[in-house]
């Protein structure tokens, strides 16, 4: 297989580095490899947490701060062999990562740009802690007398070695993680958090253990950095120049691919020596800032995507779905057919469900069941609280009251990637892809988080397959969601939602803004899902299809149940006739 | 005054409205009803200047609007309340209803029509200072409405002003409606609502799944069968 | 830690407001472009920088007084601010992509200004430079008054436009709702220009003040960046009033830490009152 030849790659090429002390390099050239395999284990540390999972931080510069006063500390001040400092380097940097994320990562609305700037405010914390305590104190820390590990021929060439081994490491678990279930969780976090966390994600866990992965590889490198430069100071190790080179190389090399951060640090490390030497120095500062400019504004995604994307075959966009506008807008729907039993046994029971929104009473007191194999529709004007039924049920909204019963356990007030493994799947009204993930992987990844969950890459995509075989889209598993027209979209959702194979699927509005053509495959399509054993609630509006496909029906009307029973005897009902039409109508 | 012609219009590939034909003559109420999804406010919010047809003209006054940026087509005398009424939150009463009357030639008459919006909403009266993000869904209605009337329309955008409201704050809101309309402003009117829509309206037509499957006067439509197939399926 | 005489914390005091002053005069133009056009602007520094730079050299080649260079100094960093607004306008950026673009510019404004002056601190030689003001036992040096009265005033007109102009509601409304308010009339690309171009020349301003009371070198641009940013957050975004009430209070709690404590200590203050806003109140922010 293709991707297995990375590691080796980094392995082979690794050890063919660790023979370069042999040669005897001048001081300017070991300088300069160690300097490039320093910004390649902190670039790609970085990017396991802020690319994959798109949590800029600013704080990279804390982390790896945190490690080379741990290193300093012990080897300095405690005479600890250096060696055995390392590991307690990247261990502290973990925890303090942790710990900050543990917080930040609780707080909703803490993302973007508040979660880069609260890591840069970390940075500046521990900086002036570290300068006011006896760790520094102010004048800084010698490591001039600690001996340096005899790994190589020159005390240059030992620390070359150890960077070399700390980048081959970070290589290697950064295509780990890339490819690992571990991995997509992180890139459905990046492209959706929320809807990701509905799919059954632990958003939380996953970040923190991102973030975990990211600080101890960054504390590593400022253990092993403190005995390069010897003298450390706050200034020097705190300043802005860690956290925002990094920012730099990542963005110019790619977020999305696992050595595309090293490619961006080989890249500007090259750039900036080339400066040191002349007298055009203080322009290096100048230039990179100047490349981080054109990289956002021209390049977002990185040198390392356009690479991928030559690689991949050119997909040709499908026909334009104007063709068939010119039917009628009615089409004949076969009634369902009596001999599907519908089991009298409730797969959810729905209890005095309420939720309100700063006092609007969006669902107020709502009492139904789903039975198992049931096509249950859920109707109601604009506004009535269908799809705050649907959000609520799948935990995308805590509940204010009541209690919903799956199964035998109530799930009320659980958070949403419980629920999603409890077995309650749901589609979106407006499609909620994950964008920048393939239509296979989008699958797969519900197949791997939501239900049972499957646990490695393999069989995730193996089960998505068969999904896709069952929407008719495995055409289409290599592409990206922008490729896909609408229609193709919902039954990637409907595809999203099944690979779970789920207890009961939540359909919100999956009719709406089809053809006529397009509604009739997919309200076949939902026969068939119903058909193969799953219970499904169905909200939409188009009625020809309400009436065609569902067993019961159930009205809303201002966030309450008006009425329940099946659905022709209930649209008749006067008091649901009021609802929708007004009171002359009844 | 108001011509739409033959518009289409999509989100992307996804088709919304398809060979849409409207007039509305001067000083008349058009009721456009249908059910959720219908594109309902799909049309008013092209009308509004905020989607632009694929094909087709929208023509105010003999002027082809269509092609204006949105911030023209409240010089060409439109003015929208839109659904779920977008009200500046964090603005008070007073400040929502000035944006209103934002351009010159409404500002001039600013302080007339702020008497006239307080005639039509008294209880705003007090509420003057009042952050809009504060008030309750029918007084936020008021206010849009009366935010829409600074900028001393020629043409009335309303959609859906009955969604969230009580049917008693509904029956007041279309009594003001009413009044607007008799003082000679054209109103176009989305409404969900069939029946409050109909008792308003000079004439209505009915939308369903980005067509028009039926127009008329209200007494005709009142009783088509389209009407209930639309909504009821049945 | 040793309690001081009431003499030097009043004098502290008096020192954290004149500070604060100055960051809040900084964050007014932060807060303005982060609440009103969901830009984060780290040009702001570098803007503010270069009109320091600017200034120090038309008084040290033009001998002018200070003051004047404000007349070339305010409009140019219009135009420029205006003018950088209207290139990455058309990118759509994220507030995040902002940041980091932003961030570029504030790279190459170092260079620029350390090829230009060198990396050596410069200090502004004013007629006025030395000369205080006695109010009792208490000195308030003219520089640092000066910049709070232009803090004060600049605050004080910021306040008025936005609350009782047309030109302040609308931008208000642009930034709540953007389409809504265009179907008002409300033509928010030349508004954001506006309002772009005055935000740097507020910075032109700040950078003239900073001139007057400090000396300058180009990595003290990213000394300001944490402090000002926990202003503007403490204060409130688009708000007016807010960055100069926050910024007088984290000069005021900075300068009595320093007193009371040692001067080192001093950034704690700032940059843990930042993070607690920031996980207290995220949903007050952007």
């Amino acid at each position: 297989m293709k991707l297995r030849r990375a590691p080796v790659a980094v392995l082979g090429g690794g050890l063919l580095f660790c023979a370069l002390p042999v040669l005897r390099l001048p001081a300017f050239y070991e300088s300069f490899l160690y300097l490039a395999l320093y910004w390649i284990v902190l670039a790609t540390s970085w990017n396991i947490l802020s690319g994959y999972a798109g949590y800029f931080s600013f704080g990279h510069g804390a982390f790896f701060g945190a490690g080379v006063y741990a290193s300093a500390t012990l080897a300095g001040k405690l005479k600890w062999p250096f060696l055995w400092t390392l590991p307690v380097a990247a261990l502290v940097a973990a925890a303090i990562g942790v710990g900050v994320g543990a917080v930040a990562f609780r707080v909703r609305g803490v993302r973007g740009e508040l979660f880069a700037l609260l890591t840069l405010a970390v940075t500046f914390v521990l900086a002036t802690i570290v300068a006011n305590t006896p760790i520094d104190g102010g004048p800084g820390v010698y490591l001039n007398d600690v001996p340096v590990p005899a790994l190589g021929p020159t005390a240059t060439s030992s620390l070359y070695l150890m960077m070399l081994a700390a980048a081959v490491a970070t290589l290697l678990i950064s295509w780990v993680v890339r490819f690992s279930r571990f991995g997509a969780g992180l890139f459905a976090i990046h492209d959706d958090e929320d809807a990701a966390e509905v799919m059954g994600v632990p958003t939380y866990r996953w970040k923190l253990g991102a973030l975990a992965i990211s600080c101890a590889l960054a504390g590593l490198a400022g253990g092993i950095h403190a005995l390069f430069v010897s003298y450390i100071t706050t200034a020097e190790t705190f300043n802005l120049t860690v956290p925002l080179t990094v920012v730099l190389m990542s963005i110019l090399g790619g977020t999305r691919h696992w050595a595309g951060p090293a490619v961006g640090a080989v890249a500007i490390t090259v750039l900036l020596f080339a400066f040191t030497g002349s007298s055009n120095a203080v322009l290096g500062k100048g230039a990179v800032g100047l490349i981080l400019v054109i990289g956002i504004l021209f390049m977002p995604e990185g040198v390392m995507r356009k690479f991928q994307r030559r690689g991949r075959a050119v997909v040709p966009d499908p026909p334009p779905v104007e063709a068939t506008r010119t039917e009628s807008a009615a089409v004949k729907l076969a009634p369902v057919t009596p001999g599907v039993s519908v089991s009298e046994e409730p797969v959810l029971r729905v209890r005095a469900l309420s939720k309100s929104f700063r006092g609007l009473r969006a669902l107020s007191q709502v009492t139904l069941e789903v039975r198992k194999g049931e096509i249950l529709g859920l109707l109601g004007p604009n506004g009535s609280g269908k799809s705050t039924f649907i959000n609520t049920v799948s935990g995308h909204y805590l509940p204010d009251g009541g209690e919903v019963w799956l199964d035998g356990r109530n799930i009320a007030g659980l958070p949403a990637h419980r629920i999603a493994r409890a077995g309650i799947a749901r589609t979106y009204q407006i499609p909620r892809p994950f964008m920048q993930m393939s239509v296979l992987d989008n699958v797969a990844l519900a197949a791997m988080y939501a239900g049972q969950g499957l646990r490695s890459i393999e069989a995730g995509r193996d089960e998505a397959m068969r999904w896709l075989r069952f929407t008719h889209l495995d055409g289409k598993a290599g592409v990206l969601p922008t490729g896909l027209n609408l229609h193709q979209r919902k039954f990637l959702e409907l595809a999203r939602a099944l690979a779970s194979r789920p207890k009961l699927v939540l359909l919100d509005e999956v009719l709406s803004g089809l053809t006529p053509t397009e509604t009739h495959e997919a309200v076949a399509l939902i026969r068939r899902i119903r058909d193969q054993g799953t219970s499904i609630v169905f909200v939409e509006h188009v009625m020809d299809a309400v009436m065609a496909l569902t067993d019961r029906i159930v009205v809303f009307d201002q966030g309450a149940m008006l009425a329940e029973g099946a659905p022709a005897e209930v649209m008749k009902r006067p008091a649901v006739v009021t609802a929708y039409l007004g009171v002359s109508y009844a | 005054m108001l011509e739409v012609d033959r518009i289409a219009v999509a989100y992307g590939e996804a088709g919304a409205l398809w060979d849409i034909t409207l007039r509305v003559r001067r000083g008349e109420l058009l009721s456009i009803v249908g059910p959720n999804g219908a594109g309902k406010t799909t049309l008013v919010n092209t009308i509004a200047g905020f989607l632009k047809p694929k094909a087709g003209r929208i023509l105010m006054d003999g002027h082809d609007i269509g092609v204006l940026p949105p911030h023209r087509h409240c010089e060409a005398g439109i003015a929208l309340v839109p659904e779920g009424r977008r009200l500046f939150t964090t603005m008070s009463v007073a400040e929502n209803l000035d944006v209103g009357s934002y351009l010159p030639a409404a500002k001039a008459k600013r302080r007339e029509s702020l008497g006239e919006v307080l005639e039509l909403f008294p209880a705003l009266k007090d509420r003057l200072d009042v952050p809009a993000g504060e008030l309750s869904g029918g007084q936020q209605q008021m206010v849009a409405i009366g935010r829409a009337l600074m900028a001393r329309p020629r043409l009335l955008l309303l959609d859906e002003p009955s969604l969230g409201l009580s049917p008693l704050v509904t029956a007041d809101m279309f009594r003001a409606i009413r009044r607007i309309s008799t003082a000679g402003i054209t109103i176009v009117l989305v409404e969900q609502n069939v029946g409050i829509a109909l008792r308003v309206s000079h004439r209505a037509c009915v939308l369903e799944l980005g067509r028009i499957v039926a127009e008329g006067a209200p007494g005709d439509l009142g009783s088509r069968p389209e009407i209930r197939k639309a909504y009821l399926g049945i | 830690m040793n309690l001081p005489s009431w003499t030097l914390l009043a004098q502290s005091v008096l020192s954290g407001v004149f500070t604060g002053a100055l960051y809040g005069l900084l964050g007014l133009g932060i807060g303005l472009s982060w609440g009103l056009l969901r830009t984060i602007n780290l040009a702001h520094f570098a803007f503010a920088f270069l009109s320091a730079y600017l200034c120090y050299q038309m008084v040290l080649s033009l001998h002018l007084d200070p003051m004047l260079t404000l007349l070339f100094i305010v409009p140019m960093l219009f135009l420029l601010g205006a003018g950088l607004h209207w290139l990455t306008d058309r990118f759509r950026l994220t507030p995040l992509s902002s940041l980091l673009l932003t961030f570029g510019f504030m790279g190459m404004a170092e260079s620029a200004m350390q090829w230009f002056w060198t990396a050596d601190p410069r200090q502004l030689a004013s007629s006025y430079g030395d000369q205080k003001v006695r109010l009792g036992p208490l000195f308030l040096p003219i520089p640092e008054l000066m910049t709070l009265v232009f803090a004060i005033a600049v605050t004080l007109a910021a306040y008025v436009v936005l609350r009782h102009t047309d030109l302040g509601k609308a931008l208000r409304a642009s930034a709540e709702d953007s389409p809504v308010a265009a179907s008002f009339g409300i033509n928010q690309r030349r508004n954001s220009l506006l309002l772009a171009g005055t935000c740097a020349a507020l910075a032109g301003l700040a950078g003239v003040c900073i001139a007057l009371t400090a000396s300058i070198s180009p990595s003290q641009m990213y000394a300001w960046v944490g402090v000002v940013f926990a202003t503007v957050m403490l204060g409130g975004l688009g708000s007016a009033l807010g960055p100069l009430v926050a910024g007088v209070v984290i000069g005021v709690s900075e300068a009595v830490t320093m007193a009371v404590t040692s001067p080192s200590w001093a950034p704690l203050v700032s940059f843990t009152l930042l993070i607690v806003i920031l996980l207290a109140r995220p949903g007050r922010i952007g």
